[in-house]
């Protein structure tokens, strides 16, 4: 089991690592720079002027360089400047983690709150009417554009209520937040909770045909019984490991629904940075992502190990 | 200008001024104006930003030596008050423009301002300082100032190259604000510090800024306002729909379209809406380095087949201006006017004959129906540029052109275009103050940075100069049509339209005035005040 | 063994398979679902083929006099603020939008096989370098990534869909490479090995038939996900550019502007993506249900 878990993580490291040049040379290899960018609403670019900020920000150092300045200065802790606002990269990327963390977070819980629970019913009643329904509403929450979805909740919003659940300010309270977070988190939710509702209903079905039950239900347990006590649990097995890698997915629709909704999340963030080709930021925020993402994966790989000895062994 | 004039005129128009928001109610004090913006700062400093974003924000922090009055819609050299400077005066050659400079004033961090500073924030835009701009996107806008130079603390003189007149209407603009010496160049792109009526709070990159009510404000009154918060929201669709729901009391300063405009008032009847020319042009500019456009009767026959009324009809719903140059009256005080306009060739209202005429031009040059020439229109990734490009796109259809649109990224445009990486492109070029001086030189003189297509004129640009000495008005005006009707008739940067741009605010938001020939000038805010 | 699987499954479920229309109209019984995603898409499919003949107006010929023209028997779904005829333009949009979806499907396929079967059956250092890849491109996020990639290629169609293959490219290398493992260990890809037969024409003759079904299951999934990306990339200013008529941009671009004053600019768009992907969504469960019958629900 340990020498598992050290390769596991000398092979997570090793992915990270990966991800450090292929972000960093693929942001070198996008054509145009943030000095561009700087210079665009002047009309022009001033070839000395660009060479003099070019050379303040570093960028005129061969990229081996850059990249060791950047991985070194990581190691102490050091994201390096923002290029455009000039602040310390960490201090614009900290505030806005846990914005989308309670974002993120809240659209979770609102796909599992609704995704497991419909997708065990759909199960217990495969094949009704109620199955039916629910497999269509589940299947065209995944057919609809993710800004459409946020946009149209948005403008029902808006109109039912007259008010608008974007965000201004920082939330002073729970209830703020949770008035605040709860509609952008439902349109992310509802893609999310399609799918889970899906496969909760297939690995359940599956699990309700397995001889244990079977057993269960000769030996008199009540329907009931089998259904919750003991398929429900079997069932979540894999559904907890897509509800992990869908937390890494999450990230996708994030980007389409702070933009709707004016969140000042990391992902919205991050989109804007690639446009003005802030390195500092695209750079510091791709690894904090992919450190989330891989992290996620490893703590599912230890877990399943842990559980299942046949997979220490045989990889 | 005779010193004695300006400031009658300016006392006049200040009493009316005060006489028209009198007779309505008296302004309130107090309240926080919530305003949208719609984001694209790239630093808090307007010397070395060339956006309005930046200016929207941040005019308030500073003041001019002269400025354009905020509540007299149309720039012009009538409209221009004092504000640092108490009075100026121009040397009998009108080489040496000396101001008198306010007492008394105050930085935001209690430093008194003095001539030095006015020395200091010219010295940083002629690049003759120590400290550097990062940017200076203004630096052209001086190239006739030999030197500024000051005499004791109250009084600063421009030494010119030559007479000038139309300076005074540059250092009006939005554009110009004065910088403090005792503050660096690098900490007003995040910490800016003005005399003006607000001082900066904070900005939060891509989320909001504020600005609060600077007590020791000299001027006696002002502002009437606490503050302004603004929320930074990039897209539209959102930003109308937070409008309607009250989250904010005014939309960010002529960035709606005409449809926008409608939604919005569809939505919230009671909005206060204006839609006016944001002195932003259309144009075509086409690469004449590059085969076949080297051939003027191809260029010729391009700007034949413009359409100009479709574009105005398609995405202004008719509410778009078509001139030379020069922004069109009755908005812009320059521009040709319709029966000047009429005498240059693709212009003329008949269509059909203007690209009849082009068709011939084209079959001159070898193309026809059947050996159609393919090229490829390029614009940037922004719907102001690529919806034109759309239509451009199917109007080269009938003279036997087949355009590709090749959108370009922000980072990658103006890049490309002075690499002349390009045949044909759709530009925007906005000016910042409605004067000649400023959009001749800028945009197609030779050598300049902004002229993409490298146009060149060597006879016109001696009367680009003798415009810009000319003192009498009429006469300058005869200059102007002269130049601006030449360049449009070599085809220099075929104009398309003049775009105009809706604001909308809460009725309850006075004394905003939307300046109807310039986007960079208006927003010091000092007069609005919330009637709540 | 493909055919053959299809078969069994068909007789096993006691069908009278007597013709491939009576085949088609038994699956189109027993998977009621599939079926209506499949006519969807057969729809979808014939106005790409011969969106020339089923429509009457220019999709990309603007017309001022038009603008914004509601919806009427000669516009019958309205004209956008170009005046161009909406109903053509999600006729013609479907090639954009089937285009970006097969294409980038494709692509992504290809690229993932050649990957996973080269990782799962060679195994080694080879196998290793591979899933390092494939943990790298899979730890970025999908957008992100796309985003990336478009910024760096350039908004076109192609790129679009380069855009979008790459990060589909990490599930597929994944399932292919699982599958390649377990079948490398069965009697008759061994017995191939035995008689002498060359690694890659193992791979491609034996191991690669019979990843076919999870590989189909996969491309389904993914086709109605692509045309999302799409618009979701459309909508952040980087997917298919103007004047292709593509659903995410009419939908994106629309919708800030024209959803009080000219709705049908956002309705019909908004409905033509959502029932496509809802088409292969449908199409791809019942996909999954006939060839992975593991998976039956």
């Amino acid at each position: 089991m340990v020498t598992y878990f050290v390769r596991r993580l000398l092979l997570m490291l090793l992915t990270l690592f990966g991800i450090s040049v292929i972000i960093f040379a693929l942001l070198r290899i996008v054509p145009g720079n943030v000095v561009d960018i700087l210079f665009d609403a002047a009309g022009f670019v001033d070839a000395a002027d660009k060479a003099k900020i070019e050379a303040d920000l570093g960028l005129d150092k061969p990229i081996p360089v850059q990249y060791a300045a950047w991985i070194s200065g990581l190691a102490h802790g050091d994201l390096g400047y923002s290029y455009v606002s000039e602040k310390p990269a960490l201090e614009e990327i900290l505030p806005r983690i846990p914005i989308t963390a309670r974002l993120a977070g809240m659209a979770l819980a609102f796909s599992i709150l609704f995704g497991v629970p419909l997708g065990v019913l759909s199960a217990v009643k495969q094949n009704t009417a109620l199955d039916y329904v629910l497999r269509l509403v589940s299947l065209s929450g995944l057919s609809m554009p993710a800004f459409w979805l946020g946009l149209l909740l948005l403008m029902a919003f808006v109109a039912t209520t007259g008010m608008i659940p974007i965000y201004s300010q920082a939330p002073k309270s729970f209830w703020d937040s949770l008035l605040m977070y709860s509609v952008p988190a439902a349109a992310v939710g509802f893609r999310s909770s399609a799918l889970i509702m899906r496969l909760t209903r297939s690995s359940m079905l599956e699990v309700l045909r397995q001889d244990y039950i079977r057993t269960a239900r000769s030996k008199g347990a009540s329907e009931n019984s089998i259904n919750y006590r003991h398929a429900l649990r079997n069932a979540m097995l894999p559904v907890v490991t897509v509800i992990g890698i869908e937390a890494a997915f999450l990230i996708g629709g994030l980007i389409v629904t702070e933009t709707v909704f004016n969140i000042p999340g990391i992902a919205r963030f991050l989109v804007e940075a690639i446009r003005l080709r802030d390195y500092p930021i695209v750079q510091n925020l791709v690894m904090f992502i992919a450190v989330i993402v891989v992290a996620v994966n490893f703590a599912v790989d230890i877990l399943y190990a842990a559980l299942d000895p046949r997979i220490r062994y045989s990889n | 200008m005779n010193r004695d004039y300006r400031f009658a005129a300016a006392a006049t128009a200040l009493l009316l001024g005060i006489y028209a928001t009198g007779a309505v109610s008296a302004p309130k004090y107090g309240g926080i104006l919530k305003m949208e913006h719609r984001g694209g700062i790239a630093s808090a400093s307007i010397l070395e930003e060339a956006t309005f974003s930046t200016v929207v924000p941040f005019m308030g922090i500073f003041n001019n030596l002269v400025m354009y009055k905020q509540d007299v819609a149309q720039n012009s050299m009538d409209s221009i008050v004092p504000d640092l400077a108490t009075s100026w005066t121009w040397s009998p050659d009108r080489t040496k423009l000396t101001f008198e400079l306010r007492k008394g004033v105050k930085w935001h961090d209690g430093v008194p301002f003095t001539a030095k500073d006015v020395e200091c924030t010219f010295n940083l835009i002629m690049g003759k300082s120590q400290d550097k701009l990062r940017k200076n996107p203004r630096k052209s806008w001086y190239q006739n100032v030999n030197d500024v130079v000051t005499n004791g603390d109250y009084e600063v003189s421009f030494i010119l190259k030559r007479p000038q007149p139309a300076l005074i209407a540059l250092l009006a603009s939005g554009y110009s604000p004065i910088y403090p010496c005792h503050v660096s160049a690098a900490q007003m792109r995040t910490h800016p510090i003005g005399t003006g009526p607000f001082k900066f709070v904070e900005y939060k990159t891509n989320q909001s800024i504020k600005v609060v009510r600077n007590p020791d404000y000299w001027k006696k009154g002002r502002p009437y306002l606490d503050g302004i918060d603004y929320t930074i929201i990039h897209d539209v669709s959102t930003s109308v729909l937070a409008f309607v729901a009250g989250k904010y009391d005014m939309t960010f300063p002529t960035n709606l379209t005409i449809a926008e405009v409608k939604d919005l008032k569809k939505q919230d009847p009671q909005a206060v809406c204006k839609i006016e020319p944001d002195n932003v042009n259309t144009n075509l500019i086409i690469n004449r380095d590059s085969p076949p456009f080297n051939n003027p009767d191809i260029r010729k026959a391009m700007a034949l087949t413009l359409d100009r009324k479709a574009f105005v009809d398609i995405l202004f719903e008719g509410q778009a201006d078509i001139g030379g140059a020069m922004l069109p009256p009755p908005q812009g005080i320059w521009g040709l006017t319709p029966e000047i306009l009429k005498t240059i060739p693709g212009y003329g209202p008949d269509v059909e004959k203007n690209r009849a005429e082009a068709r011939k031009l084209m079959e001159k040059a070898g193309y026809g129906p059947n050996n159609r020439l393919k090229i490829k229109v390029s614009t940037r990734n922004l719907p102001v540029y690529r919806d034109p490009a759309v239509i451009l796109i199917d109007q080269l259809k009938q003279i036997y052109i087949d355009g590709e649109l090749d959108v370009v990224e922000t980072a990658q445009w103006f890049p490309k275009i002075a690499r002349k990486d390009y045949t044909v492109g759709l530009n925007l070029t906005g000016n910042a103050v409605d004067d000649p001086d400023q959009a001749f030189y800028e945009n197609y003189a030779c050598g300049s940075q902004r002229n993409y297509t490298g146009y060149c004129n060597k006879d016109l640009q001696k009367l680009f100069d003798q415009q810009s000495m000319e003192t009498d008005k009429a006469k300058r005006q005869k200059l102007v049509w002269e130049i601006d009707k030449q360049l449009q008739e070599d085809m220099a940067r075929p104009v398309i339209f003049h775009a105009r741009q809706g604001t909308c605010w809460q009725p309850y938001v006075k004394g905003v005035t939307v300046m109807v020939n310039s986007t960079y000038n208006g927003y010091r805010y000092e007069d609005v005040w919330l009637d709540k | 063994m493909q055919s053959e699987e299809y078969a069994a499954e068909l007789s096993r479920a006691g069908a009278n398979v007597g013709g491939r229309w009576s085949a088609a109209l038994f699956l189109a019984r027993r998977y009621p679902l599939g079926a209506i995603g499949a006519a969807i898409m057969l729809v979808f499919v014939f106005a790409a083929l011969f969106a020339k003949f089923i429509t009457f107006h220019d999709p990309l010929a603007t017309h001022a006099a038009q603008s914004l023209a509601p919806p009427s028997a000669v516009y019958w779904m309205g004209a956008d603020n170009f005046g161009r005829d909406v109903y053509s333009r999600i006729v013609y949009g479907a090639r954009i939008s089937l285009a970006v979806g097969i294409g980038a499907t494709a692509l992504g396929c290809l690229f993932g096989v050649a990957l996973g079967l080269l990782s799962g059956y060679l195994m080694g250092w080879v196998d290793l370098l591979i899933q390092r890849v494939i943990d790298i491109l899979q730890a970025l996020p999908l957008l992100v990534l796309a985003l990336v990639m478009a910024a760096a290629l350039g908004p076109s169609l192609r790129n679009t869909i380069i855009a979008i293959a790459i990060p589909l490219i990490p599930y597929v290398a994944r399932v292919l490479r699982a599958n390649t493992l377990a079948l490398r260990e069965l009697p008759f890809v061994e017995a191939a090995r035995a008689i002498g037969m060359s690694d890659l024409r193992i791979a491609l003759r034996h191991v690669l038939p019979n990843t076919l079904a999870p590989l189909i299951v996969l491309a389904t999934a993914q086709l109605g996900s692509a045309i999302l990306t799409e618009a979701s990339l459309s909508f952040l200013g980087l997917g298919v550019p103007e004047p292709y008529p593509s659903w995410g941009r009419m939908l994106s671009e629309s919708a800030a502007e024209y959803v009080h004053t000219a709705p049908w600019l956002v309705i019909f768009p908004g409905i033509a993506i959502s029932l496509a992907v809802f088409g292969t969504n449908l199409l791809g469960d019942a996909v999954r249900d006939l060839l992975d019958p593991r998976q039956r629900t």
